[in-house]
């Protein structure tokens, strides 16, 4: 079992983390089937399609508050690395794309995507953080 | 920043775990301080002085 499995710092975070991304993934098929292409924005269709914005940023506190109560300091430095490097990607990538848009007709990149994409950064910075420290 | 963690813990036969325990951090901490991709910040500095009853600069030596 991974160190980190161990540690309540950590086991916090996932019962934070997991059921705030699986409300995430409901409200997403709950308001694909509820809400027609194109509707118009309503009480009921803003009120539908916020929920999966609120779990989101319930996955963002989740991932915050992991940061504010690590207690292994190293680790901490690793997550804050990663977060960071994950930053810089998400702000690259909307800044190319965003002029690639502007200058060009390459189709529209929705800004619901940039969680997944600071999410694919993490990853990216656990990769580069690993290979560095080899 | 160099220091002489792997000597002082080889010398009481401990392994990384072991000083991770005994100082409430992770193995991995230890390695990292131990192989020096990471400085200890001075409070667990001070803890791993307490731990083997050292001066800090007896432990971590100026590059």
């Amino acid at each position: 079992m991974h160190p980190l499995f161990r540690d309540p710092t950590y086991n916090r975070y996932l019962k934070r983390f997991i059921p705030a991304s699986v409300i995430y993934a409901g409200a997403i098929v709950l308001a694909s089937m509820l809400i027609p292409d194109h509707a118009k924005a309503s009480p009921l269709t803003i009120g539908i399609a916020l929920l999966p914005g609120l779990a989101c940023t319930a996955m963002i506190w989740a991932m915050a508050r992991l940061l504010v109560e690590m207690e292994d300091e190293y680790l901490r430095l690793i997550e804050i690395k990663k977060a960071l490097i994950a930053t810089g990607f998400a702000l690259g990538v909307a800044a190319t794309w965003g002029l690639l848009e502007l200058y060009t007709d390459v189709p529209k990149l929705p800004v619901f995507l940039m969680f997944p994409i600071w999410c694919f950064g993490l990853a990216v910075g656990q990769l580069w953080l690993k290979v560095r420290d080899k | 920043m160099k220091n002489r963690l792997k000597v002082l813990r080889a010398e009481r036969d401990w392994n990384q775990q072991d000083l991770a325990n005994a100082l409430g951090v992770s193995r991995q901490s230890v390695n990292a301080i131990e192989t020096g991709k990471y400085d200890p910040s001075l409070p667990l500095a001070f803890r791993i002085a307490d731990l083997f009853a050292l001066p800090i600069e007896a432990i971590f030596l100026r590059d």
